[in-house]
């Protein structure tokens, strides 16, 4: 199995469960957004996966998305803006 | 002149005005969005806005091109202020310049529901007593 790494950003009140706004993560490929969720992200950040929306490189991608080396992945609560 | 910005500072909104108009035009629609000193009926004295600025700024791009692709208006100004803003503080400003009022009126009120709905911006509200919580997060106390 290849090992991948990635980077994790984290914003409003996930980034307050994370205690950081960024992480770096070593994974075992393959690899989808909502796999990983389920096994790093679940128990920290305290709400299922339906609760969050996720970007992988700044365009929004949906859970069964195929975690490439290199990726920037967001953690996202629902957009509050305006 | 079309403009997508995140910004720290005071947004100017003679200056978004001024850098649009065109020949062509016959409207121009400017909404601005502004800091409320109540939020569901509990007193604020501000917002923190937390922000992907990368990705904020593509999709505030992204949505100014589809407004003028499907409303045929011809320039877009998306401007959204980030950090902490007190009451009465512009926080999000929409502008639009179209041929005539009705798709003008239309496009200036989708752009601000696309921004509301669509890009990464978070806001903390700063309640009057002191203590303050992010907007949709169901497990906050603090």
């Amino acid at each position: 199995m290849a090992t991948m790494r990635i980077t994790v950003l984290f914003f409003s009140f996930a980034a307050d469960r994370m205690n950081a706004r960024e992480r770096a993560y070593e994974l075992e490929a393959p690899l989808t957004v909502g796999g990983f969720f389920d096994q790093s992200l679940a128990g920290p950040l305290g709400e299922p996966l339906a609760a969050w929306l996720f970007s992988v490189n700044q365009e929004w991608v949906s859970p069964d998305y195929l975690l490439q080396e290199g990726d920037e992945m967001a953690v996202v609560p629902p957009v509050s803006g305006g | 002149m079309d403009l997508y910005q995140i910004t720290d500072q005071p947004i100017d909104t003679v200056e978004i005005l001024q850098g649009q108009g065109e020949p062509g035009a016959g409207a121009q629609v400017l909404f601005l969005g502004t800091v409320r000193n109540e939020f569901e009926g509990r007193a604020s004295r501000g917002l923190y806005y937390d922000v992907y600025p990368q990705m904020a700024e593509a999709q505030l791009r992204k949505i100014g091109e589809e407004l003028k692709r499907e409303f045929g208006v011809l320039q877009v100004a998306l401007v959204h202020r980030i950090g902490d803003l007190p009451v009465g503080a512009v926080s999000v400003a929409v502008c639009v310049t179209g041929g005539h009022r009705d798709e003008t009126f239309a496009a200036a009120r989708a752009g601000i529901d696309r921004v509301k709905q669509t890009v990464p911006i978070w806001k903390k509200e700063h309640w009057d007593d002191g203590t303050s919580a992010w907007h949709d997060d169901a497990g906050s106390s603090t």
